[in-house]
């Protein structure tokens, strides 16, 4: 069987018990929506200039999908701590493969977010989009980093205290440039520019990220 | 490793070795652990030590086929060394070794199925039905298997058809127990691991974990932990972790 | 032989300091003397770095070879980098207070370099929270090696973000040293300097690291 179809498997276990348990997907989006309505509602369709209106709404709206991805996607390993199944995980699946289908439903877990705060955004706060598909593709490869990330940090904090300050401490100084480049890249999208320069860095940081934790899988999550 | 002892030798044991042994004899040969590969499995001078005093120190044994009784008062790192020797765990110095066909080593990702274990710190997913857990541990190991299959190696625990179709979190305790040998289970190992298996367990229940252990030593090596020594029938070994001694049997 | 090197440290510091003050003219184009801090802010930036490439090299050792030493190496490495790191922040900071009147103002390589601090002061924090000394070495090696695969994006991302006041640096786009020859000969006596200091300072952090884990077990 191929490794795709091994890690799809993970992928598919995370996928139908969160949709069984509901707990962390309704979280995630309610962490989105309640900061998106605080955010429409002190700010407003108009209390913004004009020129200030892309770099901030392109950096409120990366600082929400942060930390609405801080709330689900460390329950990747975490979860299979806190009821005990990480021993029977780890007894019978290559690291690599765990790694590969939680990443996975986590990167789909942060589209889905996406799909729905980037309407909520344009609706409540006024946010004109220059370029569809330049927004698009900044949020497929940034999305991409941020669940490679998460999830490997997840991995490593998952038998440790504090897990949930611990994984915002070490994941914040790790994801910041991927971030700040979404963002840029997101101000510029919003003016209809495609941020080349931006995609190319978020692409490269994938990259760096996914081979990283490629080599560290086993390291991070077996004994 | 010792041949195993004359038949008689049971009637020495406690009543539930007596149930064992007519068990054994009449166990379903064609349900779990058919198919096995020889292997050997042996610890190498095994040290473990949380902070302070070592647990047990320079553990060594080896065993290719028949039961290893781990025996010791709680606390003595019954659990643990399990747990090393499943891969679970690593130990502060030492190694496990495992090797088939002639001394040649297993890779690791042979390693991780060629051993089955089942401790009581294990769990499955309570979202799922036993079936679906089992499933998913297949898919994911690389082995799919058939709806069938797995509803028989199910019944083989004891577990009843409508039990195998609920979501794993009604289960009882006994239940529950029920499943991890199935899970343990689940790939045929050559090396069975079973710690304190009769935890919860009613006498259907033990009879089945019998039953199992009986199939298993025939077909390769069951290590094999309790608190209760009516539980080891006869070992080919036994590794005491009083004083992490180990004697032959 | 070390013992040689330990004691011929200190008088080289000591030259290396009276010379800092001393021997070179204060730059042009730098208020005052504050050029001067470019003997200090530089080996301090230089010596946090040497520290966390070696916590990195020895991270991974520890990875391949399993030796505890490796880890003691790592973390000790790690500790004295943030020491350097932190002063480096401040150095930096005494020269942006008399240069551009602010202690702070989010220039790039300030922040970039405040982020390293925080990473590496994580990498602390994790070793605390994981409790099971056998696991703790290993999920270090882990994220130290993980965030040195990531940190070079802090670098790069970060200039283009707004231009940066920070004076040109030894390695800049012309390719060329931009110093006087008394500047030059103090200033990378300063880097030699402090990376002996960094080299004296780990191994008796490393040792003290091992002693601790021998203490616990």
């Amino acid at each position: 069987m191929s490794a795709l179809a091994r890690a799809w498997a993970v992928c598919a276990k995370d996928a139908t018990q969160e949709l069984r348990r509901k707990v962390a997907i309704v979280a995630v989006f309610f962490f989105a929506a309640t900061a998106l309505a605080l955010v429409s509602f002190g700010i407003g369709p108009f209390g913004l200039r004009a020129e200030d209106r892309p770099p901030l709404l392109s950096a409120l709206l990366w600082i929400i999908l942060f930390f609405a991805a801080a709330t689900g996607l460390p329950r990747a390993f975490v979860a299979e701590e806190e009821t005990g199944t990480g021993l029977a995980l780890r007894k019978t699946i290559p690291a690599v493969y765990v790694l590969a289908g939680k990443t996975l439903f986590n990167y789909i877990l942060f589209l889905a977010m996406t799909a729905v705060t980037i309407p909520g955004f344009m609706i409540l706060l006024e946010w004109r989009i220059g370029s569809f598909g330049a927004l698009a593709a900044i949020m497929v490869a940034g999305g991409f980093g941020l669940a490679v990330v998460s999830t490997f940090l997840s991995a490593l904090v998952a038998r440790a205290g504090q897990r949930n300050v611990l994984f915002v401490l070490i994941a914040f100084p790790l994801v910041m440039p991927l971030l700040v480049s979404a963002i840029q890249a997101t101000n510029q999208a919003t003016n209809g520019q495609f941020p080349l320069d931006g995609i190319r860095i978020l692409i490269a940081y994938d990259g760096a990220a996914s081979c990283a934790a490629y080599m560290l899988a086993a390291v991070a999550w077996e004994d | 490793m010792s041949a195993r002892g004359p038949p008689e030798a049971a009637a020495s044991y406690a009543g539930g070795i007596r149930v064992f042994k007519r068990i054994a004899d009449a166990r379903r040969a064609d349900g779990i652990l058919r198919r096995t590969v020889p292997t050997t499995i042996a610890a190498e001078s095994l040290s473990k030590a949380f902070s302070g005093a070592p647990l047990f120190r320079d553990l060594s044994f080896s065993a290719s086929s028949g039961l290893v009784a781990i025996a010791g008062r709680n606390g003595s790192g019954k659990t643990t060394l399990l747990k090393i020797l499943a891969g679970l765990a690593r130990p502060t110095s030492g190694r496990v070794r495992l090797e088939t066909d002639g001394a040649r080593p297993l890779s690791t990702s042979e390693q991780r199925l060629a051993v089955g274990w089942a401790g009581p710190d294990l769990a499955l997913y309570g979202e799922f039905t036993a079936i679906e857990n089992l499933a998913f541990f297949r898919r994911a190991a690389g082995r799919p298997a058939s709806e069938a299959e797995l509803v028989r190696r199910l019944a083989d625990v004891g577990l009843a058809e409508e039990a195998m179709r609920r979501r794993v979190e009604e289960y009882s305790t006994g239940m529950k127990q029920r499943l991890r040998i199935a899970f343990a289970t689940l790939f045929d190992p050559p090396v069975l691991i079973l710690d304190e298996p009769m935890v919860a367990l009613d006498l259907d229940g033990r009879e089945t974990v019998y039953r199992v252990i009986e199939t298993a030593r025939k077909r390769g090596t069951v290590l094999l932990a309790s608190n209760d020594e009516r539980d080891f029938a006869e070992p080919e070994q036994r590794v005491d972790l009083a004083g992490a001694r180990r004697r032959e049997a | 032989m070390t013992k040689a090197l330990k004691l011929l440290l200190l008088p080289y510091m000591g030259a290396v300091i009276a010379a800092a003050f001393l021997w070179p003219e204060p730059a042009k184009g730098f208020i005052g003397e504050s050029s001067r801090i470019v003997f200090f802010h530089v080996p301090c930036a230089w010596a946090a770095t040497l520290a966390f490439i070696v916590g990195a090299v020895y991270s991974a050792l520890f990875l391949w070879k399993k030796n505890p030493w490796y880890d003691d190496v790592a973390v000790a490495s790690i500790r004295i980098g943030l020491v350097f790191g932190v002063l480096t922040l401040i150095t930096g900071s005494l020269f942006a207070n008399i240069m551009w009147g602010t202690w702070w103002n989010w220039d790039p390589r300030e922040s970039s370099y405040l982020l390293l601090v925080f990473l590496y002061g994580a990498y602390l924090f994790l070793r605390a929270a994981v409790e099971d000394p056998e696991r703790r070495p290993r999920i270090a090696a882990a994220y130290a090696l993980f965030a040195g695969v990531l940190m070079p994006f802090l670098t790069i991302v970060a200039p283009r973000v707004t231009a940066s006041l920070h004076p040109q640096t030894v390695i800049n786009p012309q390719g060329k040293i931009l110093m006087d020859t008394p500047t030059r000969v103090v200033f990378f006596n300063g880097l030699a300097a402090f990376s002996g200091l960094f080299f004296w300072m780990l191994s008796i952090a490393a040792r003290a690291e091992r002693l601790g884990r021998r203490q616990v077990s």
